[in-house]
């Protein structure tokens, strides 16, 4: 037990013990029904209780680490890494999330932990796109590859996320580097507390972009950017270069200024999703808007949007079920009462998970609304 | 050298009714196969899935053989097709991580037909022979 109030001490929560201000946002004490859970009742269970409790707690394995509690936080708690601390030490005692979608997830990115892998991860670049053996930029692929063969069944923007990216980049006179042997960032390793995994992905990605010689990291997924920004940095090392997402890069360029609006989307009304790792973690909230209304977009808030929007529903492959679900249609309703007829989001996990739950065949209506990616929007116009 | 002597392990992933009843046939009859080839029994081979299939190759395997029950014959009506689309996924998935193609690879046997299971069998262990020996 002496491991787990140690972790209590270190992050603070026995603060929550007088709190429970953010009960009424976790978006799982919402929508657990079967029993009662959150952020303050497992700091309890953590402090006063067995810890078969607390590697048993509903709230370890299904935290989104959406940082939603955070953001209300009085007490300045990051309850995120809180839970990340413990799902860590419930690994010593080979605790773990649900193995979603048959582990294949998780699986592949431990498969990338072997120095010997030579990845065939290129094919999806073609002819028509530039990039370079030398630049000042790294395109980040992340696992758009991967995902675009697992999901192809959800027609997800998997690759055509990438392909979309090159093409601007190109645009913007950036013939960026592509990495052949580029891993899984470890952003799900990390935050699933497999600590041995991630280390091996971030130390193999570090070694990869130190020697391209680049000072600059572009990617078009917001977990990508957290984890070589802040998380690598923090537990691993630094690649000394600067990371941002492809939104962030193209707020400081004249990209959209001499852009002849398209008709067809000229006044369309649309919504947009704040990924979790962007807008609440990165603190990335109007960069996107102002693309979407650059691009001739109306754009409609949702009830919660910026620091209360809510999650996507799933995070780091560790929990898929009712709870999940819940979170998802809540969302997806949301996003069509705003009256918009198009979700834009900027993280392929959210297109992922969304469209997941839009195959529900008994919602139907009720939740479909077309949904895009930012970056293939921007692409199209160009 | 012979995938057997260097450790090398195949894993066959076969469905519990007609598929496996072709292996049973080739003990029956008397047919030897490798014996790196670790066969798997599942109630169907529509049940597994990518994130299995990738786990072998995770453990160690150097070949993954998927046999299953021609499509009209399977028992739980769309098993078949289910594998089908099942093996393609993780087709793609190994190709991104730098696996060739004869590594993991998707047959349909009749029932009982050990001769041919085993003549399968053969062909897919020296698919990877060929494949050890070029690395
Ligand atoms: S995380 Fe912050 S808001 Fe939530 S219970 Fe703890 S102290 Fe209160
Ligand atoms: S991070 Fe999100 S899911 Fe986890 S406790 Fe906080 S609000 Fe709830």
């Amino acid at each position: 037990m002496n491991g787990f109030k140690q972790i209590v001490q270190s992050n603070r929560v026995w603060l929550c013990l007088d709190c429970g201000k953010c009960s009424s946002v976790c978006p799982i004490t919402r929508h657990v029904v079967d029993c009662y859970t959150s952020p303050r009742l497992l700091v309890e269970t953590a402090i006063g209780c067995g810890e078969a409790e607390v590697l048993d707690d509903p709230l370890l394995w299904s935290c989104l680490t959406c940082n939603q509690c955070t953001e209300i936080c009085p007490s300045l708690v990051s309850f995120s890494d809180f839970i990340q601390n413990v799902r860590e030490a419930a690994r010593d005692q080979d605790r773990s999330g649900d193995c979603t979608h048959g582990g294949m997830i998780q699986t592949w990115g431990r498969m990338m932990t072997d120095p010997e892998l030579k990845q065939d991860r290129l094919d999806w670049i073609g002819s028509g796109l530039k990039t370079s053996e030398e630049s000042d930029t790294v395109y980040f692929t992340g696992c758009l590859p991967y995902y675009d063969a697992a999901f192809e069944k959800l027609d997800i923007e998997g690759i055509e996320i990438a392909r979309s990216a090159l093409k601007i980049l190109n645009h913007l006179g950036i013939e960026p580097i592509v990495l052949a042997d580029e891993r899984c960032c470890g952003h799900d390793q990390f935050w699933q507390g497999d600590m041995a995994a991630f280390r091996k992905l971030g130390e193999a990605n570090l070694e990869i972009l130190k020697r391209t010689g680049a000072k600059r990291i572009v990617t078009t997924c917001p977990e990508c950017a957290w984890t070589l920004k802040h998380t690598y940095p923090d537990t691993i090392g630094d690649s000394g270069m600067e990371v941002l997402h492809l939104a962030e890069l193209l707020a400081e360029t004249d990209l959209l200024d001499n852009l002849t609006i398209n008709p067809d989307t000229a006044h369309k009304q649309v919504t947009y999703q704040d990924p979790c790792r962007l807008g609440r973690f990165s603190g990335v909230y109007q960069s996107p808007r102002d693309l979407i209304q650059g691009l001739g977009y109306e754009l409609k808030e949702m009830d919660h949007n910026r620091e209360a929007s809510l999650c996507c529903g799933t995070s780091c492959w560790s929990s898929c079920g009712q709870v999940n679900k819940k979170i998802q249609v809540e969302r997806l309703k949301e996003a069509k009462s705003s009256g918009a007829e198009l979700l834009i989001t900027a993280c392929v996990k959210c297109q992922i998970h969304f469209k997941c739950a839009q195959n529900d065949p008994v919602l139907e209506e009720e939740v479909q609304i077309n949904i895009r990616d930012l970056t293939t929007l921007i692409a199209e116009q160009l | 050298m012979k995938i057997q002597e260097k450790g090398s392990k195949i894993i066959l992933f076969t469905c519990n009714w007609n598929a496996y009843s072709g292996l049973e046939g080739a003990g029956a009859e008397k047919r030897s196969y490798s014996a790196s080839v670790h066969p798997i029994r599942l109630s169907c081979l529509g049940r597994i899935t990518p994130g299995i299939i990738l786990k072998a190759f995770e453990q160690g395997a150097k070949g993954v053989y998927l046999v299953g029950c021609l499509e009209d014959e399977c028992r739980y009506e769309t098993g078949s097709q289910q594998i089908r689309e099942i093996f393609l996924e993780t087709k793609n998935l190994l190709k991104l991580l730098g696996y060739q193609d004869n590594q993991c690879q998707l047959d349909f046997v009749a029932a009982g037909n050990g001769k041919s299971f085993v003549e399968n069998i053969h062909k897919f262990v020296k698919g990877i022979e060929e494949l050890e020996e070029n690395l």
